[in-house]
């Protein structure tokens, strides 16, 4: 099993210590891991935007780099989402067909694909899960609200294995944190209250910490804990997930 | 050409090509509830009170005994003149009806799953009369009570009604803050009589 | 004005947001705990898509089918092209019977086509009954929501109206007071209308009778006490079979506000014994919508307005913030088929969080049809420099990787040793009230080749 690890063009540059938790826990895991060089990003922040066509350049660079991988697994709901969903634009070659069919969120290849629960890690806090919206209601990495289903999440089972890790409830459990790509500073007003309200939601429930399968979502919610100097650790899954003191 | 010629031929060209219509299957509703409670609670939360009684005659008395103070009453039930304080005959517009306090008609289907009660035309000496009025007390046998809408419209199948209403509960509004007020425009209360 | 620019108006403040995200969220809570109650929501949800997307695909032959029973039933049906033949036709049919004063129940549809100041115009009263729309008319705003008219009003605001319009006494807002004096205020209208005017929930082909839902029973009180009932409709309202209301009915009331039915689901056929009734069937750019493949499905609306109240972004910028008849998820991806000019920063109000579509009785994908008007409106219509430029800068520096790297070391150096007060300067809207992430040194890529070269 040939797996090739993409790196969110953000995660890349901006918070890289989420890559290497991503890659050291894979790399934990027993499974062969190759992280191509000369990756970008999927396309998502143009195409999002309204400008797919301007994406199409990044869309062709991600097929050239990660086809021939058995999977492509991605520290992001989002873009694993996008590749999925709107990498329609581009000729559907036999290879982009399979390569949109093999890219995984982390959590949802861990569990499903490698089939391991318990990744032997060890977070000893109050975590409150973030469910960010492209992984749920996109790749349905876990039942929403809205839908009558059975309820399940891939990062609450993930979290639950861990030594020490206490998951709390939310009041509004998957409510988005209003991020949205340019909608973060087209929408500034609500983008922040809607970042405000789900932070005070954690920190009403006694969160120590909150995760989610994307670093999008995180950065705009730490960008406004720091501001505020809110008692509250941002981390990402991976980096919970590869923790073990 | 005219507009309903323009149209027609608008949604012709423009729309898509013919999907089929999927086929109602009642199997995955099924919810194994207990058809008399179900209505009750659903009844109830809709606003409406559920009495069981034994026979449809003795529902005058109850009503009676529910509301001491009302004046103007009806019913279409039959041998209910000494109830009746006024005669429809005599009634020329539905506007005459402003005063009426009590009305008591019969239904002849229930839905457990909402609490809604059918009343049409056939039952109703005019339509107005289930809204005009106060409080509204309608009469319901229990074989008459269906579990879910799919049913109901079953049985009304082939009805050929000039009207007809489901209601579920007095009327309602929460237009204000989200606060429910019982008694909007129509009825102020309900209550079903189950026989 | 933009979505974003009245959002930031509303957003001024935030006690009044949090009051209005509240209100809503109930709403939606409401919803939650009565569609969990239903065995088989989801496959519900499948037969509310199917049976509206094969209505859809047989439109014409249903509307033909429904008007033939209409006319046996004695009901005259009228057809108009757009919203101002609707006004004309309404008017007219008004004309006809010397109706002055007209009761309305809520329909959507007469404010999109401007019924009520086209009638006013020539001296007709036109009363809207529902008490939410009551509110919105007597302080002379449009309805906020198209289920909850009034959401945006406080009861201390209402207190205030009805005081200067209905000559209530001042009360702090008690609701039941309030209810029952505008139940005192619209009975005499109701008992001295000349005319009654009702929109329509669903239209049966097979009977050629039509069904309207309400709480308060408002249309009825109107339809049944008036000489004259008009009823409009657009004409996507049409459904094949009268055994598919039991299907719509299911998904209605519990999706709008969480009631397991409306009140009062009233089935008109046929008129009563000495009135008239009357069908307006209406295009007004319906026919458009459904030329466009990617846009067609959001005819399928039935108007619970859940997407409103679960959209978090509704909730919090309030309804006028759309400036448009119909506002929240189905709103900005019907308006931008009307006038894409107008309503081209809508389709943008949005995280394409994809609760609007998940919540959809009738499973329209919103939030994908936003996603779609999206590109379509940064082609047709002249975008801000900058947004243009940086996207087609951001295309080509990820179209190569060479530039990626030289981009992010010159970011990354720039937000660990510029000062604070020129990373959140101006033009960095993130910045003001937001940090940026400090950069890192090394990116992942340039760690990861270092891992490689000391293996």
């Amino acid at each position: 099993m040939k797996i090739g690890l993409f790196i969110p063009c953000y995660i890349n540059q901006l918070y890289p210590q989420v890559g290497k938790a991503t890659l050291e826990l894979l790399e934990k895991l027993d499974v062969e891991v190759v992280y191509p060089l000369g990756q970008t990003c999927c396309g998502q922040p143009m195409a999002n935007s309204g400008y797919e066509r301007e994406s199409l350049g990044a869309c062709n660079n991600f097929v050239e780099k990660f086809k021939g991988f058995d999977y492509i697994v991605t520290p992001s709901g989002s873009c694993a989402y996008h590749v999925k969903k709107h990498f329609d634009i581009i000729p559907q070659t036999a290879e982009v067909i399979k390569l949109r069919k093999n890219v995984y969120e982390l959590c949802d290849f861990i569990l499903n694909v490698l089939k391991v629960k318990n990744v032997g890690a060890r977070f000893p806090h109050k975590i409150g899960i973030h469910k960010s919206c492209h992984g749920l209601r996109g790749l349905r990495l876990g039942s929403c609200s809205e839908k009558v289903t059975e309820e399940y999440s891939y990062i609450g089972e993930l979290l639950k294995e861990v030594s020490g890790a206490e998951i709390i409830e939310l009041s509004r459990q998957d409510e988005c944190c209003g991020f949205g790509g340019t909608f973060a500073v087209t929408e500034e007003a609500i983008s922040v209250k809607m970042g405000k309200d789900r932070i005070q939601d954690h920190l009403d429930n006694g969160a120590e910490v909150i995760t989610a399968t994307d670093t999008s979502c995180l950065m705009h919610l730490e960008g406004l804990v720091t501001r505020n100097n809110q008692p509250l650790k941002i981390l990402h899954i991976a980096e919970i997930l590869n923790s073990v003191n | 050409m005219s507009s309903r010629a323009d149209i027609l031929a608008r949604v012709k060209t423009n729309k898509p090509k013919l999907l089929n219509i999927p086929n109602i299957a009642l199997d995955v509703f099924e919810d194994g509830r207990d058809l008399l409670k179900e209505f009750t609670v659903k009844v109830e939360t809709a606003g409406g009170q559920v009495f069981e009684t034994q026979s449809k005659d003795l529902v005058v008395g109850e009503v009676q005994k529910l509301f001491p103070e009302a004046k103007v009453n009806f019913s279409t039930l039959e041998n209910t003149e000494d109830f009746n304080t006024i005669n429809l005959e005599a009634i020329k517009t539905p506007h005459d009806l402003e005063d009426l306090d009590v009305l008591i008609v019969e239904s002849n289907v229930g839905v457990a799953e909402n609490g809604a009660i059918w009343l049409n035309d056939a039952l109703l000496p005019m339509r107005i009369l289930p809204f005009i009025t106060k409080h509204l007390v309608v009469i319901l046998k229990k074989d008459d009570l269906v579990t879910f809408m799919h049913q109901a419209y079953q049985k009304l199948n082939g009805e050929d009604t000039g009207f007809g209403v489901f209601l579920s509960g007095p009327s309602k509004t929460a237009d204000i803050e989200q606060s429910l007020v019982i008694g909007a425009h129509g009825a102020l209360s309900l209550s079903v009589f189950l026989v | 004005m933009s979505h974003s620019k009245a959002a930031t108006i509303f957003n001024k403040d935030e006690k009044k947001v949090n009051w209005h995200d509240k209100a809503l969220w109930f709403v939606r809570h409401k919803r939650d705990k009565s569609v969990h109650s239903v065995e088989g929501w989801e496959n519900l949800r499948n037969l509310g898509q199917g049976i509206k997307a094969h209505m859809l695909s047989n439109l014409d032959n249903y509307l033909i089918q429904f008007e033939e029973k209409a006319l046996k039933n004695g009901v005259q049906v009228h057809w108009a092209k757009d919203g101002d033949e609707h006004n004309k036709i309404v008017h007219s049919i008004l004309k006809e019977h010397n109706a002055k004063k007209v009761v309305k129940s809520k329909s959507m549809l007469t404010e999109e086509c401007h019924l009520n100041p086209f009638l006013e115009a020539d001296g007709i009263e036109v009363i809207d009954t529902d008490l939410g729309e009551r509110i919105v008319q007597l302080a002379k705003e449009p309805p906020s929501h198209i289920v909850l008219p009034a959401i945006h009003k406080t009861k201390e605001e209402v207190d205030e109206l009805f005081q200067e319009h209905l000559g209530t006494k001042p009360c702090g807002g008690d609701p039941q007071y309030l209810t029952g004096e505008a139940r005192k205020h619209l009975r005499e209208k109701f008992v001295n209308a000349d005319a009654a005017i009702t929109g329509v929930n669903f239209a049966i082909a097979d009977t050629g009778g039509f069904v309207v839902c309400t709480n308060e029973g408002n249309a009825d009180m109107g339809a049944h006490l008036a000489p004259v009932h008009i009823a409009c409709m657009g004409i996507e309202k049409i459904i094949p079979k009268q055994e598919h209301l039991g299907v719509f009915l299911r998904l209605l009331g519990r999706s709008a506000t969480g009631q397991h039915i409306t009140t009062y689901s009233s089935h008109f056929r046929k008129p009563r014994e000495g009135a008239k009734m009357h069908i307006v069937i209406v295009d007004n750019g319906r026919t458009e919508q459904l030329s466009r493949p990617d846009f067609r499905a959001s005819l399928q609306c039935i108007r619970c307005g859940a997407c409103m109240n679960t959209c978090p972004i509704y909730r919090r910028s309030g309804g006028h913030s759309y400036d448009a008849t119909i506002p929240g998820p189905i709103g900005s991806i019907l308006s931008p088929g009307k006038d894409l000019k107008k309503h081209s920063s809508l389709p943008f109000a949005s995280t394409l969080c994809g609760s609007c579509s998940d919540v959809c009785p009738v499973k329209i994908d919103i939030h994908a049809q936003l996603y779609k008007w999206r590109q379509i409106i940064t082609k047709e219509m002249k975008q801000p420099f900058v947004k243009k430029v940086s996207m087609e800068m951001m295309g080509k520096m990820f179209a190569k990787p060479s530039q990626f790297e030289k981009v992010g070391m010159v970011a990354r150096w720039s937000l660990r040793n510029l000062p604070k007060s020129v990373i959140n300067s101006k033009p960095n809207v993130w910045g003001r009230e937001r940090d940026l992430p400090k950069g890192p040194k090394e990116s992942f890529d340039e760690w990861y080749k270092n891992r490689k070269k000391n293996e």
